[in-house]
């Protein structure tokens, strides 16, 4: 039995725009990637790109219609292409020119969409709360979320390595660092990255959690393994394909199951575990923690999460019914975070 | 090719077909990309196509039929589009990705999309014009298929689209104005457009009915003409004696195309 607790915990160091990093240093090794942007540019950390590698730099205005197009054409005449806007107007918007020129032609588009859920006091025209359903339900379409400031380079690497289309949802700015430094992404498996690691072993509950949620599971287990619970937090990077054999692998020796993601509680993580249990016939209790089906306001992230449901607190509270234990439920630490340094809420 | 079910996008044919044969016959390189974005004028194409030995006049049997490589409305698993398009307003932008895709590679090549007018009433049409413009994609070339026809009638009556050469030349395109049944002038506009320093637009003024309108009603939805046996039959006559009265050019040089029909 591997504990793996040690690196995990808040509160976190962080790392200001890994992604904007990433993309510069993949593109000087890769003649061929192209940047695009929709008057965003220093929101989507593409800054950085713009002042090293400008005659690769494209700023679309905002025209994301069109920027879509654009992209479609720069891959057909052999580029990879970074569109770069925030995540509500990478797909609501221009969601038939996703569909049509890049996901039905499979081409090499990357589309970033940054600002995910409610991470973001935009309220409903900035938030991107079905930015995975929509993008899911588009053939050939990769959909990444990832859960901390290691992944995101090495998830501007892999798919860059893809040779299709995919969608990338990444918070911005300031992003905690939850793993160590030999945590390895990974887009093929879902992988247990606290609690039991030997998968002969039974536990009483997996969470299944995806980007910015993985944190907030971290600290919701710790407080439910305080009252003899045996927790297991799965790390989900990649929304589709979904590795369902992993899914089934860890439902299977859990007593019940929990889905967290910062996104609507239809069409996202919670829809596709649904999806892999229902038909394998898994009767695993289940319950998606998301947000339920409404749009949200414009306060902050804070407030936000806890309104909606999204809180470790949140967590603990559906887990702990979930699993037969009655109220009071634990109480998650709350731990202090330095003012303008990411917090998990 | 609409004979078999006795309707099909056969407006669209007849406003464009000058339009495609001078673009094909006296411009369109092997190496040229080209967009129709109104994929319904995928008609056109192959109609024309099988003229420049780009597709065959066997598989040009097959239009429309299931399994077919020539689909109704054009895809790219039709030999020689560039995009998949038949969703309009979308053509434009990728055309403008090709455009400077190649000059990024440093391509010596033209772009040339065929957009029709009732996709100026699609917003993504006016942002892909700006972006063009801006980024002076000269090597980008727009026919316009001006046939006042959309789905509800005379374009005109559906919107006020006019005047539609104020509103390119307003947007910093390169304009021409010319008779879209004209094939002298649409050479001459296709050869100003390839000299000039910005996108260029030719706005070619065209009529759905062209060519059969003694044949085909007035009143004909020009976007889905529906035709009688008798309609085909006296159409086929008239177009054959067109054929026997017509002057022969050269065919361009398909076949060095890529996927190109030997």
């Amino acid at each position: 039995m591997t504990e793996k607790t040690s690196t995990l915990r808040a509160p976190y160091a962080t790392v200001l725009k890994p992604y904007g990093q990433a993309l510069v240093e993949l593109a000087k090794r890769k003649s061929n990637v192209i940047c695009l942007g929709a008057d965003l540019t220093r929101q989507t950390e593409t800054d950085l790109f713009r002042d090293e590698l400008g005659d690769r730099f494209f700023n679309g205005a905002m025209s994301e219609q069109n920027l879509m197009g654009v992209a479609a054409g720069l891959a057909r005449s052999g580029h990879q292409v970074f569109v770069n806007t925030f995540g509500v107007f990478a797909t609501r918007r221009p969601y038939e020119q996703v569909a049509m020129q890049i996901a039905y032609a499979n081409l090499d588009v990357k589309i970033i969409g940054l600002m995910p859920g409610l991470s973001t006091p935009g309220g409903p025209s900035h938030q991107a709360t079905d930015d995975i359903a929509l993008m899911r339900a588009l053939p050939n379409m990769t959909v990444v979320d990832v859960a901390d400031a290691r992944e995101i380079p090495q998830a501007v690497e892999a798919i860059s390595a893809i040779s299709g289309p995919v969608y990338l949802r990444l918070k911005r700015g300031e992003i905690p660092v939850l793993f160590d430094e030999s945590h390895q992404l990974d887009l093929d498996n879902v992988v247990v990255v606290d609690g039991v690691g030997d998968s002969s072993a039974e536990v009483d509950l997996t969470i299944f959690a995806t980007g910015m949620m993985v944190a907030a599971s971290v600290a919701a287990a710790d407080a439910l393994r305080g009252v003899g619970l045996e927790v297991n937090v799965v790390n989900v990077t990649s929304l589709k394909p979904l590795d369902a054999a992993g899914v089934l692998r860890e439902a299977g020796r859990s007593k019940a199951v929990l889905t967290a993601e910062n996104h609507s509680i239809i069409g996202g993580l919670g829809s596709a575990v649904a999806e892999v249990l229902a038909e394998a016939g898994t009767g695993v209790p289940l319950r998606r923690v998301g947000i339920r089906d409404t749009f949200a306001r414009a306060f902050s992230a804070r407030y936000l999460f806890e309104h909606y449901g999204l809180s470790s607190q949140h967590l603990v509270d559906t887990a702990a019914a979930l699993c037969g234990r009655s109220a009071p439920f634990p109480e998650v630490i709350d731990v202090p975070q330095e003012v303008g340094a990411y917090s998990p809420v | 090719m609409i004979a078999r079910e006795g309707f099909g996008y056969l407006g669209q044919a007849l406003s464009a077909a000058e339009i495609f044969a001078a673009l094909y016959v006296d411009v369109l390189k092997a190496t040229d990309d080209l967009v129709v974005s109104p994929g319904h004028y995928a008609i056109v194409h192959y109609g024309a196509g099988v003229e420049v030995n780009r597709i065959s006049a066997d598989e040009l049997e097959t239009y429309g039929v299931d399994g077919s490589s020539l689909e109704s409305i054009g895809t790219e698993h039709t030999p020689g589009l560039s995009a998949t398009c038949g969703s309009l307003g979308q053509g434009l932008s990728v055309a403008a990705g090709l455009a400077l895709g190649a000059r990024l590679k440093q391509e010596d090549k033209f772009v040339y999309a065929l957009i029709s007018d009732g996709e100026m009433e699609e917003g993504q049409t006016w942002e892909a014009a700006l972006f063009s413009a801006h980024h002076e994609l000269n090597n980008l070339v727009v026919l316009l298929d001006r046939n006042d026809s959309q789905v509800d009638g005379p374009t005109h009556q559906v919107t006020t689209l006019e005047p539609v050469p104020d509103k390119w030349a307003a947007f910093g395109w390169d304009v021409q104005a010319v008779d879209g049944h004209d094939v002298a002038e649409l050479r001459r506009a296709l050869r100003a457009a390839a000299e000039a320093d910005r996108p260029s637009v030719i706005i070619a003024e065209t009529w759905t009915l062209s060519g059969l309108d003694h044949l085909l009603p007035d009143e004909a939805d020009g976007h889905f003409l529906k035709v009688s046996p008798e309609q085909v039959e006296a159409a086929r006559a008239h177009l054959d004696q067109a054929e026997r009265d017509a002057l022969r050019v050269a065919s361009a040089p398909w076949s060095k195309r890529v996927g190109g029909v030997a």
